[in-house]
């Protein structure tokens, strides 16, 4: 069978073609004959000549730009009428010019002063921190962050980051937790996460980092990253792993192991920033702790045997009690409240 | 083709593309999957508007999703409890999910500025001369200096792009963060 995407695809064509010069009867029979096969080729022609019509009343918003060629991104569609407002007054330079002036030889002092001065600001504006903050998230608490320089850290939770921008480098301490980061590109000034020895290198692309006990792991959904480690004196030499889009990095004292799939797998891996996790066929005792990075009210298995049952399935993080109910349902699992807890065990 | 239905389509369906993909990607725990299940919601929308037009035509096309997905649920449960946990998910109502708001014609325009500026630079130009110059294939070739058969390929691209940001996929990520979280809270009450 056809996939939607593949009739999306022809659907296109078709379009496009019937847009050119070339069209003839014969192709009108051809493209009515495609349509009434089937009902998912109609609608997806449907669709998509609906927005190509759409695109037409891109002539109200072109008009008025009528210099030749295509207007930059974002500039032409603004407004005409609001012109007056883009005008707003602003205070000239030679405006600030009629200051009063001190005198010439005290200028000349204070000229000498700001010359060290700005050596010494020029020094540390190169090579150090020009800005550092540190976020947070409690237990169960999901935090967009958006960064100085255009790019955004989402913290999952109990998580908590330290960024420090400098002139070389934009350095973000992973402390505790988890974080994705959608980074905004900037060749000059690498991006770069570090957790203990551990450092993840981008320019411009989109991974999380998450820190576990002793492991990092890496899950990249665009672009490239380097995840490099220091080597310890008495350890093996751990090498500088490039991850490209679709990695899943784990870090840990034996080595690093890297998982290549598709950025669609990699990104099941970051469904909790959609509210999610998702097991497949993961030890119960692993799918709890997961539940529990986000919970307050922790769940606690009493009995290995029930830590060893496997489980899958696409949960709600915040929906404890709907995943302890469908566990006893469909396993020989009994769960009782204890407290600020729920103990899993053996029916 | 029946042109008062296929209009009635994009009128009263297509409009809500963005609310439904939202409620698709949230609901549907396989996102590959998404388009696909677009797709056979369009088909069972249509095919039942053919026969005689809904009154109620956006809670229709949500009810079909969600009859859906149930429907697809329910086969794949006798193989493993994978998925169970999104029968939960799909108990939103649909009006809480998708906040009944229709654009005026500014921000309709807007919209469709922001679809074109998202073109790729090539796609962008072609569909520019095309659509707003008013340029034969032929002559935004000529005017390009690319062959014909690529500025098709352009216009077939840019379709399929146009479609997609102005029907539906222009979420900005904050948003639909925030509405999630919402949802979420709103179910762990509800039980």
């Amino acid at each position: 069978m056809t996939s939607s995407r593949e009739i999306e695809h022809i659907a296109a064509s078709w379009l496009a073609r019937r847009d050119g010069e070339h069209w003839n009867e014969r192709d009108q029979r051809r493209l009515d004959a495609w349509l009434d096969a089937s009902t998912a080729h109609r609608v997806a022609f449907v669709r998509l000549d609906a927005a190509w019509q759409q695109s037409g009343r891109l002539q109200a918003l072109g008009a008025g730009w009528r210099t030749g060629g295509v207007p930059p991104r974002g500039s032409w569609a603004t407004p005409r009428t609001g012109a007056a407002a883009l005008a707003a007054p602003r205070p000239s330079p030679a405006s600030r010019q009629h200051r009063s002036r001190p005198h010439a030889r005290l200028l000349a002092v204070a000229a000498s002063l700001l010359v060290i001065a700005s050596l010494a600001l020029g020094w540390h504006w190169y090579y150090g921190a020009v800005e550092q903050a540190s976020y947070r998230t409690a237990i169960g608490e999901l935090r967009e962050v958006p960064l100085a320089d255009g790019s955004v850290a989402t913290l999952s939770s109990d998580s908590r980051i330290r960024v420090t921008w400098s002139r070389r480098e934009r350095h973000v301490d992973l402390e505790q937790g988890e974080a994705f980061f959608s980074v905004a590109k900037d060749r000059a000034r690498p991006f770069v996460v570090s957790a203990d020895a551990r450092r993840v290198i981008a320019v411009g692309t989109r991974f999380a980092v998450r820190r576990d006990a002793t492991d990092l792991r890496v899950v990249v959904t665009q672009g490239l990253v380097r995840l490099e480690s220091d080597s310890r004196p008495d350890g093996p030499h751990q090498a500088t792993t490039l991850l490209p889009a679709g990695s899943v990095a784990i870090a840990s004292d034996g080595g690093v192991v890297v998982h290549s799939g598709t950025v669609q797998q990699a990104q099941e891996y970051l469904s909790w920033r959609d509210g999610f996790v998702n097991f497949h066929d993961t030890p119960l005792a692993t799918a709890v702790a997961e539940f529990n990075r986000y919970n307050q009210r922790k769940i606690v298995i009493a009995d290995a045997r029930v830590g060893a049952m496997r489980v899958g399935g696409h949960f709600r993080w915040s929906n404890t009690d709907a995943f302890v109910r469908l566990l006893t349902r469909g396993f020989p699992i009994k769960a009782s409240p204890h407290g600020d807890t729920i103990v899993l065990s053996p029916r | 083709m029946d042109d008062s239905l296929n209009s009635w389509f994009a009128r009263e369906i297509l409009v809500h593309e963005g609310a439904l993909m939202r409620y698709l990607r949230r609901s549907w725990f396989r996102r590959e999957e998404v388009h696909d299940l677009r797709q056979e919601i369009y088909v069972r929308v249509y095919e039942a508007a053919a026969r005689s037009r809904p009154t109620q035509p956006k809670s229709f096309m949500f009810t079909t999703a969600r009859h859906l997905m149930t429907d697809r649920l329910r086969r794949e449960r006798v193989v493993s409890i994978e998925a169970v946990g999104d029968i939960d998910a799909l108990n939103v109502p649909v009006d809480e999910v998708t906040p009944d708001r229709r654009l005026d014609a500014h921000q309709e325009l807007k919209r469709l500025a922001d679809a074109f500026d998202r073109l790729p630079d090539r796609c962008r130009e072609v569909v520019w001369l095309r659509r707003v110059e008013q340029l034969s294939q032929k002559q935004v070739a000529a005017r390009m200096g690319i062959s014909e058969k690529t500025v098709e390929k352009q216009i077939a691209k840019g379709a399929r792009l146009i479609a997609q940001y102005v029907h539906g996929d222009r979420h900005t990520r904050r948003h639909t963060r925030a509405g999630e979280q919402e949802t979420a809270i709103e179910l762990g009450h509800d039980q």
